[in-house]
């Protein structure tokens, strides 16, 4: 048997499952997308799903709150993530203890995180609570809205809370094996710290900075769970609103959802696209 | 162009007992070439670190012009550090690293870019600059990192091994390259090596540092001729030790009375001498001449290693093959050891 034989041999059960399961799935959303949905009579392909879904006011309301949460919540998560790294890099006692506090929710799940942001944040949670009973707001319900809120405030914040460890993990083992010399060399050059940081340290952490904060922003921008949970009625998420329409008791409303999910997913590659572009070109200059 | 004083430096890192280094004192007049010289983890690069200010002291001085320099950044010492990895900036042209420093200091473009090219030039690297440093050799990257540190015009020049990466013949021309700029720019400049060779060949003078203490800081030559002691002798390549007792003026061991130059010193210790100095094939008017027995005859190219017994005593002495092709293993040989290359090191 030849080696290609063997290694395909090996694969075939991984991929199989990835081929059945993954592009399966996603050619059968892709079909529907098109109004091609045999089951209830729907047999002639159109793009009906897809002019229902970019003429409607909800779905761009939605993609720009979407796109906001995504987008902050990597942006604030990078660069905490970044100083983070700065300060766990360094000698100090209890160094071990703080790394392992700040790797801990890595292990705790999304859903956990956004059910105690939700004890925590919410207008009827702990902090508004407490505010109450210390005489800083007058009753818990003026405590500001952080949880359900139109700006996503408490979204953002369990993102921030989640991603900030797992980005700075990938930051902080790069700083780690490129060492301390390079910025030496800066500042024996006559660079001050924030020159050496930015012109050299930056630089060089910049493609894990860049893989990690993709992750970051295609996973927030295509999750359902967090916004579901913490995310106010209207507008909603781009994925709560897809999966709204896909649970709808009237399934001639599915290929609308799907090609609303279609729409998500290319909209995340191509918003991926761009700010590789941008952030490679800025970074060069 | 500045005077270095360093004064009894020490480092002890955290969670060490042992110090790095150990009340490290030189003195390293202006415009000089000075080697650290030393095996690996003798502290070497840990005195250019903080002479240049990017490790703190556990105690002593660093001044420049008899000024202590402690409290300055780095970026005010005016002391540039080229590493022994070179660490150009792999995401810059080649004229972006050389610029770097100027850039750093505001510099205005135009007379950033005919500076580069200057200095390329001075390191002969005239059509090198649009280039990234993956795309240069060895010795192309190490003229880069020269030029990048020559370029801001350092008051101090520090070398982390500059020669440990490049093969022989881009030694030499590395070598040469750095002394001549260093004496045309007569920049005070301090090398790191773990080469004796190297040391010798480049600097004014050398310090030998072991175990993170200062052994000797002499004029190269003397490091051959007048060991401080054992280690010394053996770090420069020493080869021959013999027990004794000297009074001055003989030295009286298992090989005999031996005649001993002046300044010699008296008491119980240990004869050295450099295996080049054995004179073989000796006649009876050379000085302390003495009969050998050849144990092993091994070739070397350019020279032929010779180990001899004496009485007890092994001795190791390196000829010119030519003067030795007619001695076999087993032969007797007259040999004599010239008293002017003897020195006596304290027990």
């Amino acid at each position: 048997m030849s080696d290609r034989l063997k290694i395909a041999l090996l694969l075939a059960p991984a991929l199989s499952i990835i081929g059945i399961l993954f592009f399966g799935g996603l050619l059968i959303g892709f079909m529907r997308s098109f109004n091609y949905m045999p089951v209830i009579g729907l047999t002639d392909p159109d793009l009906s799903a897809y002019a229902a879904v970019f003429t409607s006011k909800e779905f761009y309301l939605s993609f720009l709150l979407t796109f906001h949460i995504a987008f902050t919540s990597t942006v604030l998560s990078s660069i905490l993530a970044i100083g983070a790294a700065l300060l766990l890099r360094r000698t100090f006692i209890g160094r071990s203890l703080i790394n392992f506090l700040f790797q801990l929710n890595l292990t705790v799940p999304h859903l956990v995180g956004a059910i105690g942001m939700l004890y925590l944040f919410s207008q009827s949670g702990s902090f508004a609570r407490l505010g109450a009973e210390w005489n800083l707001i007058s009753k818990p319900s003026d405590f500001p809205a952080m949880v359900f809120d139109p700006y996503a405030i408490g979204i953002i914040l369990q993102y921030i809370w989640k991603e900030v460890p797992f980005i700075g993990v990938i930051i902080l083992a790069n700083m780690q094996s490129l060492g301390e010399d390079y910025e030496s060399v800066a500042r024996s050059l006559g660079a001050n710290k924030w020159q050496a940081f930015i012109h050299v340290l930056m630089p060089l952490i910049f493609p894990g900075v860049l893989s990690a904060s993709i992750i970051v922003f295609a996973f927030t921008f295509g999750a359902y769970e967090i916004p579901a949970i913490l995310g106010a009625s209207y507008p909603k998420a781009l994925p709560v609103l897809a999966y709204q329409k896909y649970t709808d008791v009237d399934l001639a409303a599915r290929p609308e959802a799907m090609a609303m999910a279609i729409v998500i997913a290319l909209l995340s590659a191509l918003m991926i696209y761009f700010y590789v572009r941008y952030t490679r070109r800025r970074i060069r200059s | 162009m500045t005077h270095v004083s360093i004064k009894e430096l020490t480092k002890i890192y955290p969670g060490s007992a042992e110090p790095a280094l150990d009340q490290l004192s030189l003195e390293i007049p202006t415009g000089e070439l000075t080697a650290l010289l030393g095996p690996s983890g003798c502290g070497k690069t840990t005195t250019m670190k903080m002479i240049a200010g990017l490790l703190a002291q556990t105690s002593g001085d660093v001044l420049f012009d008899d000024r202590s320099v402690l409290n300055d950044r780095p970026e005010h010492r005016g002391v540039v550090m080229v590493f022994q990895n070179y660490l150009l900036f792999p995401y810059m042209s080649v004229a972006d690293n050389v610029g770097f420093g100027l850039k750093m200091r505001k510099v205005p473009k135009p007379e950033i870019d005919r500076r580069v090219a200057e200095i390329l030039e001075l390191v002969k690297l005239p059509d090198l600059g649009s280039r990234r440093p993956s795309e240069l050799s060895g010795g192309q990257q190490q003229r880069v990192a020269l030029a990048r540190a020559l370029i801001v015009q350092p008051n101090v020049l520090l070398l982390d091994e500059p020669l440990s990466n490049l093969d022989a013949h881009l030694r030499f021309e590395m070598r040469d390259l750095i002394r001549g700029l260093q004496q045309e720019m007569g920049i005070t400049t301090i090398f790191v090596t773990h080469d004796q060779e190297e040391a010798v060949v480049l600097a004014d003078k050398v310090a030998l540092i072991l175990d993170g203490r200062l052994k000797q800081y002499e004029n190269a030559d003397v490091f051959y001729k007048r060991p401080i002691d054992e280690a010394t002798a053996r770090f420069f390549g020493g080869q021959n030790f013999v027990s004794g007792k000297s009074n001055g003026l003989v030295f009286e061991s298992a090989l005999g009375k031996l005649a001993l130059p002046e300044g010699a010193i008296s008491g119980s210790g240990k004869l050295t001498f450099r295996p080049e100095n054995i004179r073989i094939n000796a006649t009876k008017t050379d000085e302390n001449t003495l009969k050998a027995v050849v144990n092993e005859r091994i070739f070397l190219g350019t020279q032929t290693r010779l180990r001899l017994v004496v009485g007890d005593e092994k001795l190791d002495a390196i000829a010119n093959p030519n003067e030795v092709e007619n001695i076999s293993t087993g032969d007797s040989v007259n040999i004599s050891l010239p008293a002017s290359s003897l020195w006596v090191l304290p027990k």
